[in-house]
């Protein structure tokens, strides 16, 4: 894999704890520590972590695990859950098929 | 495209409850709805609702689920179910995917009523079969008629813990314990004593740890946890459970406004995200309201009355309404709404503050709030229990806290119960007033907190009645063990009398002989 | 696992008693209820393993939120068994992955 930018603004290495192994999004299995080392790395919104790791993006589309990886995000900044960004609410807010989509009729 | 002048998302108790107000000042509605089944919630909900008797008190959710459909249908009220809105766009026109195809609908008003979804709480183990969220154990058991497991940890004592968990006990599962990460139970405390006296421990300030199992859950680890919720080392318990029920709490399922735009705010005494509403619900995008659980997490009695609220302003704002009849309406409904937010579990105190005495001053059982049940030296100092000795048979009225709640009041006929001011305040007994042991308020108590003792039954013996809801019905004369609050055994005892009746709903009333010095202590039977 | 005597609820509204296929094995079930409902009264709690650390799943929402409980319904994949009703006859698989790529996706 090619070298991904360092984005990080500590000044310091990463720490890992000893529970960054819990899977946090369930659907995609992304963890803790994945999710922790992600805002180390600079991403701060529910959308930049979402985009680094999927974690969200999976078949229930976050709805299981969007409070969780909102409350890490917060942890990590020092910052209330409130204050970090939510991710985009757009439809369609369910999972839906491609086909089905396709075959939309639209305004008619 | 399909016009309404409203359209209402989601067939729950706001939604459906929108959806018939508005249908009876003459609106064409339309509800949608992803589940196969309209009522959302309501129809797991298997307990008698708190409340005075506009807000249907002493009423099973379910039953209340089949009045709304029937209203629904009576009224006209078109519901469109496995109908799964996607999103809402500029112009109030919503895309519906049903069967596979996606069909777009257009109206004049749009009412979300999409309810919450649960939170979760994430530890080693939790993708286990096995571990589920406690509207799952609801959903299987309620339902569909399926235990979720046989030996259940539930996560969480909230009022979704505490109910949950005693109809788990009514499915006939076993709780091997309740555990909190917070000091004090959160629910009501009527609803833990309910559990406490079945001999359920609370474990307060306790965390789970890990699920144990590999291909499912084969038990659980909890640990106690330090004012900062750090785990304190060595305080392990290990739990033989095969199902871990999590219920730490639900969140609005906003996505939908999000869609529309409407300006949103994080509210932690709602429970997270929600859309900023005035006070007919009506969100910052005009013409679309929110109402229910997704405007901020409270129960299905106050959905129902902001459903109809916003269906009277919108009945209003279309010319369906006069506005006199219309500030009629929501004077009456605001004020109803208003009531139930009152008390120590209301809207705005809800984790607010920590309270050591109620409204009227009554100290409030530190017992009940740590373990779950209330100690039998606090009793005196309810207004509820004005038991003196040689009176015959009295109601023993063991409600200690601030909820908004008076069925006992309009179940005794004699007067001898009151709820007097405030809806939340504790019912009081009045000792003048003779008791015909008719157990009326026995059984129309949502809590389950309301008991008769008769202590001249018998010459060294007192009866003691307590309402029952398990399966099978004891029978007359037959024994079986007797507990106290705290759900440790007493001793043998027989039961004298068992009365159900149609009015009763299903609360059956146990009473049991017991040696006169217990008549204070025994609060629950263990049949053999 | 099934509620035999409840003392609430009477009756549970229940189809016709139906045979269903689960990975070859013939189960029996009640026609129209979801599928993780029969499949749970007959002791089956594992639906699916994961793509990239093939953990067990198995019901958790049972609202059709989670999609922990998808599995392979008569050849099609990704099927929430929660909330699709049971048919006579029809072939529930455990699912392997999304794709249900046994041997590609998981380790």
């Amino acid at each position: 894999m090619t070298q991904r930018m360092k984005r990080t603004r500590s000044q310091h290495d990463f720490v890992p704890l000893a529970d960054d192994s819990l899977i946090i999004c369930r659907c995609e299995e992304i963890t803790q520590g994945e999710i922790r080392k992600a805002v180390y790395d600079g991403m701060s919104t529910m959308n930049e972590v979402k985009r680094y790791l999927r974690a969200g993006m999976g078949l229930c589309q976050g709805q299981t695990c969007s409070h969780l990886v909102q409350n890490i995000i917060a942890g990590e900044l020092g910052v209330p859950p409130g204050e970090v960004e939510t991710h985009l609410s757009r439809s369609p807010v369910r999972p839906i098929q491609m086909i089905e989509l396709a075959q939309d009729g639209g305004e008619k | 495209m399909k016009r309404y002048e409203l359209i209402v998302i989601g067939a729950g108790p706001a939604g459906l409850s929108a959806a018939i107000e508005a249908a009876s000042h003459g609106m064409p509605v339309i509800v949608f709805d992803e589940n196969p089944r309209p009522g959302g919630q309501l129809f797991k909900q298997i307990h008698k609702f708190f409340g005075s008797k506009e807000h249907r008190a002493k009423e099973r959710g379910f039953r209340i689920g089949r009045q709304l459909l029937e209203e629904a249908r009576r009224m006209g009220v078109e519901v469109m179910l496995q109908a799964t809105v996607l999103g809402i766009y500029d112009g109030k026109e919503v895309s519906v995917m049903r069967d596979g195809q996606v069909e777009h609908f257009k109206a004049n008003n749009i009412i979300i009523a999409t309810g919450a979804s649960e939170k979760m709480v994430p530890f080693s183990g939790w993708t286990l079969p096995g571990v589920i969220g406690a509207g799952a154990a609801q959903t299987m058991m309620n339902l569909h008629g399926l235990k979720p497991g046989n030996k259940v940890l539930m996560v969480g004592s909230g009022n979704v813990g505490v109910v949950v968990g005693y109809q788990l006990m009514q499915a006939g599962c076993k709780i091997e314990a309740v555990i909190d990460g917070a000091p004090r139970v959160g629910g009501y405390g009527v609803h833990a004593a309910k559990l406490a006296r079945l001999g359920v421990p609370f474990y307060l300030s306790h965390t789970i740890k890990e699920a144990k199992g590999k291909i499912c859950v084969e038990g659980a680890t909890i640990v106690k946890v330090d004012s900062t919720w750090q785990a304190i080392p060595g305080s392990e318990k290990v739990l033989d459970v095969d199902t871990i029920c999590i219920a730490v709490g639900l969140s609005p399922m906003s996505q939908l406004a999000r869609t529309a735009h409407c300006d949103m705010e994080n509210n932690a005494g709602k429970g997270g995200l929600v859309s900023i509403c005035n006070e007919y619900g009506e969100t910052s995008t005009p013409g679309v309201y929110a109402v229910g659980d997704v405007a901020g997490i409270e129960e299905a009695s106050s959905a129902m009355i902001q459903g109809k609220i916003a269906g009277v302003a919108v009945s209003h704002s279309r010319g369906y309404l006069d506005t006199a009849d219309f500030n009629n309406q929501v004077a009456q409904h605001q004020r109803s709404l208003k009531q139930l937010r009152q008390g120590m579990f209301g809207h705005r105190e809800k984790g607010q503050n920590d309270p050591t005495q109620t409204e009227e001053g009554y100290p409030l059982s530190r017992t009940l709030l740590e373990r779950g049940y209330l100690a039998e030296e606090e009793l005196q100092n309810y207004p509820g229990v004005r038991f003196q000795k040689g009176q015959g048979v009295r109601p023993v009225v063991e409600c200690t806290q601030n909820i908004p709640c008076n069925p006992c009041q309009d179940a005794c006929k004699r007067g001898c119960i009151t709820v007097s001011g405030k809806i939340t305040n504790l019912p009081a007994v009045d000792e003048a007033v003779e008791c015909t042991g008719c157990g009326m308020c026995v059984v129309s108590c949502p809590g389950q907190a309301i008991f008769l003792v008769d202590d001249t039954l018998a010459p060294g013996y007192s009866g003691v009645s307590i309402p029952y809801e398990f399966s099978p019905l004891p029978a007359e004369g037959s024994k079986g063990l007797a507990l106290d609050r705290s759900g440790r055994v007493l001793g043998e005892v027989e039961v004298t009398t068992v009365k159900q009746s149609r009015v009763m709903d299903e609360t059956a009333i146990l009473t049991m002989k017991v040696p006169g010095d217990w008549s204070m202590k025994v609060r629950s039977f263990q049949p053999y | 696992m099934r509620i035999e005597n409840h003392p609430i609820i009477k009756n549970f509204e229940k189809g016709r008693r139906v045979l269903f296929e689960f990975d070859g094995k013939t189960l029996e079930g009640y026609e129209g209820e979801p599928i993780a409902i029969a499949l749970k009264a007959n002791g089956v709690m594992v639906h699916r393993h994961t793509s990239n650390h093939g953990e067990p799943r198995g019901v958790f929402c049972a609202i059709g939120r989670c999609t922990d409980c998808a599995m392979i319904v008569d050849g099609k994949n990704n099927i929430r068994t929660c909330i699709t009703p049971l048919k006579e006859n029809m072939r529930v698989e455990t699912q392997y992955g999304t794709l249900n790529r046994k041997e590609t996706e998981s380790i």
